[in-house]
């Protein structure tokens, strides 16, 4: 009887650190890939690259650890299926070049920020948040990465900023998006975006 | 097995065995059920007038990047980096009040203790708060900013219909009573002006000085945001509101 008890403690206790190196080996995880994303923006063999060359190395660091479709498949929600095949690999990969263009963009010009990985929230089996600080311009931000274990893995599947979740900002736009618009209409927007430096342009409603 | 079986039912059901033992099917959310999951922030912002908020924020946008960008730019141009910062803590300094009864009306006593803090001590040794000395004395880092409109919010009163306001852009109802209870106590604007002699001049200095001193950071944050946007009416509303709502639920 006691054995028995001895041993299923053994086991629980066993399991409760796999547990936490689980979610140790996660957060570490992504601590790399921010890293080695940032490195591309300011370690020295690269500062000399064009913006793109940078969009692409940072793309390429990330999709090393993360599917980067997780995130914008989740902020296309249902709209998935109203876009055909075709669509629906160009708006993902359009999608995708835009992140990469205002992640470099936004850090042009600005010193690197210190990224801080905090608390590991064990949400579920399924789910767990990480917290982090970025302070970036002397100002400190609050961000939170959201992780979904899928079958490929744990991928990140939203970023919280300030209580900003970069998912729900795109979905409420996609979504408002095909209440009037198509997919083609959508790629051409994307595209337009991609092609001109438009933050200084009009808005055209 | 039979016995095999039945202790690791048990077992499972004590949740002692290791999610990978599980059927593969429990063991990891499908592609399915995250890309169609319900998001709770996007379903409920309440935006009756879209139509007039949409055309008001085309025309702020025309008024920032053609009145307002000329301006900062110039302004930055001839300003040292360390002179724009200066002007821009030095107004951030004086809306002290603003915070400090953002955090009272919610009984946030120890927020306004290190507000009341980083004032006295931004205000005397940082030069009448052109700097910031405050920033590295333990106990009085930067806190986030409590207004009057948060404080509403902790009440229970409820966000109201989107707004977007003529040249200050994303709002709602309650955030508009807020930013006018803001100005009630706001040193700069009267009743409670600081300056005695409150003529047209005066005003129109300070008031074009602190916009044109906080302007540049945002115009940059501004331009960047509408950079990365398919639509930026939806992106400002959406971001806003979820910005508020978590404020006031911190």
């Amino acid at each position: 009887m006691l054995d028995n008890l001895f041993r299923a403690l053994l086991v629980a206790s066993l399991l409760v650190g796999a547990s936490v190196s689980a979610e140790e080996v996660e957060r570490e995880k992504l601590q790399a890939t921010i890293d080695a994303a940032l490195d591309v923006i300011y370690s020295d063999c690269c500062t000399s690259l064009s913006d793109e060359a940078k969009q692409a190395k940072v793309r390429e660091a990330v999709e090393a650890s993360y599917d980067l479709d997780v995130i914008i498949r989740r902020a296309i929600g249902r709209n998935w299926k109203l876009m055909s095949e075709s669509e629906q690999a160009e708006i993902l990969d359009l999608v995708k070049q835009l992140v990469l263009k205002a992640y470099v963009k936004g850090l042009n010009g600005k010193d690197r920020p210190v990224v801080t990985l905090g608390e590991v929230i064990k949400v579920s089996e399924k789910r767990m948040e990480i917290k982090s600080t970025v302070v970036l311009d002397k100002t400190t931000f609050y961000v939170l990465y959201r992780l979904a274990r899928m079958e490929s893995g744990w991928q990140v599947y939203d970023i919280v900023a300030e209580n900003v979740s970069v998912v729900s900002n795109y979905r409420e736009q996609i979504d408002d998006h095909f209440r009037k618009g198509s997919s083609a209409e959508l790629i051409t927007r994307l595209k337009e975006l991609l092609e001109k430096d438009n933050t200084n342009e009009d808005i055209q409603l | 097995m039979k016995t095999y079986n039945s202790k690791f039912a048990l077992a499972a059901l004590l949740g002692l065995v290791p999610a990978s033992y599980l059927s593969a099917q429990d063991s990891y959310l499908s592609e399915e059920d995250l890309y169609n999951e319900e998001i709770i922030a996007e379903a409920d912002i309440y935006d009756p007038i879209e139509t007039v908020n949409r055309y008001t924020f085309e025309f702020n946008d025309f008024v920032y990047m053609n009145v307002l960008q000329p301006i900062v730019d110039g302004y930055t141009a001839i300003t040292p980096d360390p002179v724009e910062e200066g002007a821009s803590n030095f107004f951030n300094n004086l809306k002290y009040p603003v915070r400090l009864v953002g955090n009272l009306l919610q009984g946030r006593l120890k927020g306004a203790w290190i507000e009341t803090g980083r004032f006295a001590i931004n205000s005397t040794v940082g030069i009448a708060g052109i700097m910031t000395p405050a920033d590295a004395v333990d106990g009085f880092a930067p806190i986030k900013s409590e207004d009057v409109g948060q404080a509403m919010g902790s009440w229970g009163i409820g966000e109201g219909p989107y707004l977007v306001l003529p040249l200050l852009g994303p709002s709602n109802l309650r955030d508009l009573g807020g930013l006018i209870g803001d100005r009630a106590v706001n040193p700069l604007k009267e009743p409670f002006s600081v300056i005695n002699d409150w003529n047209w001049e005066w005003r129109l200095a300070l008031t074009s000085s602190e916009f044109i001193a906080t302007s540049p950071s945002l115009m940059e944050r501004y331009k960047q945001f509408k950079g990365s946007a398919i639509d930026p009416y939806s992106s400002m509303k959406n971001g806003f509101t979820q910005y508020r709502r978590g404020a006031v639920a911190e």
